[in-house]
């Protein structure tokens, strides 16, 4: 103490450098507490003696030193964002998620008393600075206590059906409007950019039912394709046949009639002819047609109604030249076309 | 080193420097100040954020934030009217009005949340066993929710109200809400809010923030989800069974009228042109029967091709007769028997 007493008054320095070296220090501390500087996604309030002044943008500012003003830098230029049910473990293009351990924030009862699981998003920005900093305490908590309040209600107020299906877009519109109301009504200075439903599921231990009752539906469907196939597959083809049957039936009457026509035709031209000459005709036209009938025959047994039986003349069991025999008194030489063959 | 005289000086500005210090105080936007004099109030209370000057020493400035502050309930178990055990999780809203009354009967923030955690949770228990819990969880406008289910057609919700149709349980499902959330949260903040004005404190708002089964209820409740799918899970495929089932009677009904019909069709074409054919010939061949029969016989003869069959012919049959003698007969064919012998 004394050495350090002994060294201030050392008469070297003098009075005059003492002072000097404490205004230079003065000067300084006033230098470099008299400007702030703001970035481009913040906003500056500055206070007075604790009230509010004024606001300032991005860049470079004074304000008065030795904490008669005073600045706060609130981010007013970024999207923020609360996570329910949920939280981003690590953003990146493959953002990781936990969702064990916020079963509480999730977990609610849909109007028909089932119970659901919900994470959502709020994203929003911080309009207002000054309300945002001297309307409430806690703003961000408050922001979670009302979007959780506000996201049960809207929940509370739709079948569980609806919140997992239809209801996703609507659910997150309704959510994002109430939040912003109440926000607003509390002059939190915040702005409600989206509200987002990620995942609204059964929990996990009715989950495996769900499912059951997709699988089931896919094998509704599946079931009536497969019954939808086979009909398919068989009654055209049915059709197909039945035409077939028709025009069978048509070709069939095509060919009946235009024969009948056709034998017709000709047996009136040959009428004509026998008319004419009707003995002459009948004899010459029974002549022409034997020689052929006989030519396609294996063989003729000719029985004389005034001999004996028939059967000694059947030479039964033996073919061919050997078996051919007719009556002694009529002419054998009939048989003898068929006999060559 | 320093004369007598500017060492008092000095000390002098050392002590008015220390009455200034104590005699000013900033208040910021966030706070409000009761000032006291020995423990006496002293004026009305400072909301006006800014510089302010009291007497040094005897006077002190109390201060208060002038914010709208939370309240966080502990979650409570509560039975409902229905004996339905939920816990519930409220948060409220509330502000120092009037910070002299707060400074004397509360005094700060933590004494004030404690009073506050009496009567919200006694307001709030009240109120969750006076109504049913379908009431605490609906709100105004859950009769729409139905409507607009059924107008997007989900199927499952249309199988769950076929189900429960005339049942109790759809009864309940279906009941037009009577009071709803926001009114039962309305009530609950008008009756809390009759007994925190003598705190010097405003209360703003209830919320319901969470309500959920305990939890040997809620596997009551999974159960019950879960046999309530498949429920609908086995009623799907019923329905599938019973739609291929009817799809493959409709086919089999169709394939035996096309192919019957196909059948009569073809009969009638056939029957009409044999009816034709034959009034065909009988319009021709009624014109001299006695030849046709002749020609018909000669024609049978010409056509018949059997290579291996064995005719019978008697003896007085025309070809020998014309064979035999040049007088012909004209008597037919009827002496011919013909027969073949496989």
């Amino acid at each position: 103490m004394k050495r350090l007493k002994g060294r201030f008054s050392l008469p070297s320095l003098g009075r005059g450098p003492f002072w000097g070296l404490a205004l230079l220090v003065v000067a300084a501390l006033i230098g470099f507490t008299s400007y702030y500087t703001v970035q481009p996604e913040e906003t500056a309030v500055v206070l007075r003696f604790g009230k509010f002044v004024r606001t300032a943008g991005a860049g470079l500012h004074f304000k008065i030193p030795f904490g008669v003003e005073d600045v706060t830098k609130v981010i007013t230029g970024r999207v923020l964002q609360r996570e329910y049910g949920y939280r981003t473990v690590s953003p990146g293009v493959r953002t990781r998620f936990a969702e064990k351990g916020y079963e509480e924030e999730s977990r609610m009862l849909s109007g028909d008393l089932n119970v659901i699981d919900i994470q959502w998003t709020v994203q929003y920005m911080i309009k207002n600075p000054v309300d945002y900093l001297f309307q409430l305490h806690d703003v961000e908590g408050t922001l979670d206590d009302i979007s959780e309040s506000v996201m049960r209600r809207i929940v509370g107020n739709r079948f569980a059906d609806e919140v997992l299906t239809i209801g996703r877009a609507s659910i997150a519109d309704l959510a994002g409007r109430e939040i912003q109301e109440i926000m607003d009504t509390y002059r939190t200075g915040l702005q409600i950019v989206v509200v987002k439903l990620q995942n609204a599921n059964p929990p996990d231990a009715v989950k495996a039912a769900f499912n059951e009752v997709n699988e089931a539906r896919q094998e509704k469907e599946r079931m009536i394709n497969e019954a939808q196939q086979v009909y398919n597959e068989r009654i055209p083809r049915a059709r197909g046949q039945a035409r077939q049957m028709i025009t069978q039936a048509e070709g069939y009457a095509l060919q009946r009639v235009n024969r009948a026509e056709g034998d017709v035709t000709r047996f009136a031209s040959i009428l004509e002819e026998y008319r004419k000459a009707p003995d002459v005709t009948r004899r010459r036209m029974y002549l022409e047609s034997m020689p052929q009938f006989i030519e396609k025959v294996d063989r003729i047994i000719v029985l004389d109604e005034s001999g004996p039986g028939v059967l000694p003349l059947l030479n039964l069991g033996s073919g061919g030249l050997a078996g051919w025999s007719a009556g002694e008194d009529t002419g054998a030489a009939a048989g003898r076309p068929a006999e060559e063959k | 080193m320093f004369p007598k005289g500017s060492r008092l000086v000095v000390v002098v500005l050392i002590v008015i420097g220390v009455i200034a210090w104590s005699s000013l105080f900033v208040v910021k936007e966030t706070e409000q100040v009761v000032v006291t004099q020995l423990g006496r109030p002293v004026g009305e209370p400072i909301t006006q954020a800014g510089l302010h000057f009291k007497l040094p020493l005897i006077q002190k400035a109390n201060f208060f934030e002038k914010r709208v502050l939370k309240w966080d309930g502990n979650p409570n178990q509560i039975p409902t009217k229905d004996k339905k055990y939920i816990w519930v999780d409220s948060t409220a809203r509330w502000r120092i009005k009037d910070p002299l009354l707060f400074l004397m009967r509360v005094g700060n923030v933590p004494t004030a949340l404690s009073r506050l955690d009496g009567i919200i949770d006694a307001v709030v228990r009240d109120h969750v066993s006076n109504n049913f819990l379908e009431e605490l969880v609906r709100s105004e406008g859950w009769e729409d929710a139905k409507a607009k289910l059924l107008e997007a057609g989900v199927q499952e919700f249309q199988l769950l109200l076929e189900s429960v149709e005339g049942t109790e349980t759809g009864e309940t499902l279906f009941a037009p809400v009577i009071k709803g959330r926001e009114k039962i949260t309305r009530e609950m903040v008008a009756d809390a809010s009759r007994l925190v004005p003598e705190f010097g404190i405003e209360l703003l708002d209830i919320r319901i923030k969470r309500i959920n089964y305990v939890d040997s209820v809620q596997e009551k409740v999974f159960e019950r989800m879960v046999s309530e799918r498949k429920r609908i899970a086995a009623q799907y495929r019923s329905e599938g069974e019973g739609e291929r089932a009817a799809i493959l009677g409709e086919m089999e009904r169709e394939l035996a009228k096309i192919s019957s019909e196909a059948f009569r069709t073809s009969q009638e074409i056939r029957g009409r042109a044999d009816a034709t054919a034959t009034q065909i010939y009988a319009n021709t061949f009624g014109r001299d029967p006695e030849f046709y029969q002749f020609y018909r016989s000669l024609e049978f003869y010409q056509g018949f091709n059997n290579p291996r069959s064995t005719f019978v012919l008697s003896s007085d049959a025309d070809l020998f007769r014309y064979l035999g003698s040049i007088q012909g007969n004209t008597r037919g064919a009827s002496g011919q028997r013909p027969a073949s012998e496989p």
